[in-house]
């Protein structure tokens, strides 16, 4: 029976040290708050990718942008916030130092938003559920540089699909 | 030098002396009685702690009856309120518990002591409501700043049990006064969770980690009520 008290009390104090561990920490991997993940397409020919040079995406009122250049498929960050995200798609606007050949459109994403319960380290996290009626908007302007816009996935839950395909 | 020679020699035949008499005590047969009866006390790090901290409320009453010579039957019953700061949320827990069990006492006891090093076991069941202050949104990009979410929403009907394996002392100070202290290492059995929310902090059984184990510990000031005296048993 000693022994036994012995080992209990060796193992409480064990456990003691080992519970210390942090678990403060928000684990890199954890499925947080995702992204908008956006393909885009040749609009003369729907079905092949096309990559974007030197798309910069901006909200109007920020200055400062999410340059993309070279990819075909971007992630782009909604209002957790709000239930409407609006941003500037601008041409040629990757890069800060010229702005002369700039061509922003303006498109406006209508989602409604829940909040998910993740861990006592992350809290929670945002997803997004686009708008049955009206998703997306494009504003338009003199010269829409996007020909088209197509909702492929309206709940955005996680970043491992394509919600949205821009076509130009 | 010599006086110090002289004073330990003294001293070691003082000690000589002492041992003789006990050995002759022992041959008398001298039966010291042990008592049997209820203890009640109050743990008073859930005491003091609510005087310091501002973000907690507690108080743990804990009781046990001599059962046999070694088996105590032990419980605890508590209120505690509590409201946990983290980096990303912030909630008030509220809620009562009970804990009943037994403790067993491994100390082998010289003349009248009744001191304990024990081990023990306790079945733990807790009703409580958790508050939902306010939290955070994890948007990793942060490309609009955070969001804060005050919701102060309240989610009640809440209960887990759980199963404590202890270790601890307990020691008497004066007349029936014990001092006692004991840490705790808890299993979750049960868990029911409020819906889109978690129980970071169950009374009684305190923070939940990602598996199923806890700890917990108190240091208790308890009384001694006797209520009958039976001899000890005589090995043979």
């Amino acid at each position: 029976m000693k022994k036994i008290v012995f080992l209990t009390l060796s193992l409480l104090l064990a456990v003691s040290f080992w519970n210390c561990e942090k678990d403060d920490i928000c684990a890199e991997g954890t499925p947080v708050t995702p992204r908008l993940i956006i393909e885009f397409y040749d609009a003369a020919n729907p079905t092949v990718l096309k990559n974007v040079t030197n798309l910069g995406i901006i909200e109007p009122t920020f200055t400062e942008g999410i340059p993309f250049n070279g990819v075909s498929k971007i992630e782009v960050p909604l209002r957790t916030n709000s239930t409407t995200t609006t941003l500037n798609f601008i041409e040629n606007g990757g890069d800060t130092t010229d702005t002369s050949d700039d061509n922003p459109d303006a498109i406006t994403f209508n989602y409604a938003t829940s909040n998910v319960y993740i861990s006592r380290a992350c809290g929670y996290k945002t997803i997004f559920q686009l708008d049955p009626t009206n998703p997306i908007v494009l504003s338009p302007d003199a010269a829409n540089w996007i020909q088209n816009i197509v909702v492929s996935q309206p709940n955005i839950e996680n970043e491992n699909e394509v919600h949205v395909k821009i076509y130009f | 030098m010599k006086y110090m020679l002289r004073f330990i020699f003294s001293i070691a035949l003082l000690c000589f002396s002492i041992i003789g008499n006990a050995q002759k005590k022992d041959t008398t047969k001298v039966v010291y009685p042990d008592r049997y009866g209820l203890r009640v006390g109050v743990d008073l790090h859930r005491l003091t702690k609510s005087f310091y901290d501002d973000n907690y409320k507690g108080l743990e009453v804990v009781a046990d009856y001599r059962l046999t010579r070694r088996y105590y039957i032990a419980g605890e019953i508590g209120n505690e309120e509590k409201t946990v700061d983290d980096d990303r949320l912030n909630f008030t827990t509220k809620g009562t518990y009970f804990k009943v069990g037994f403790d067993y006492n491994s100390f082998e006891n010289w003349l009248d002591m009744e001191n304990m090093i024990y081990v023990g076991m306790r079945y733990g069941v807790s009703s409580f409501s958790q508050t939902r202050n306010s939290y955070k949104i994890y948007d990793p990009t942060n490309y609009y700043g955070e969001t804060i979410i005050t919701s102060g929403e309240k989610f009640s009907g809440l209960n887990a049990s759980w199963i404590e394996v202890i270790g601890g002392v307990k020691a008497e100070l004066f007349n029936n006064l014990y001092l006692g202290f004991s840490l705790r290492l808890n299993y979750l059995v049960s868990n029911k969770r409020p819906e889109n929310f978690d129980n970071l902090y169950i009374p009684g059984f305190n923070r939940t980690y990602d598996g199923k184990f806890g700890a917990g510990l108190n240091y208790t000031i308890s009384y001694f009520i006797p209520i009958y005296k039976k001899n000890k048993e005589v090995k043979k």
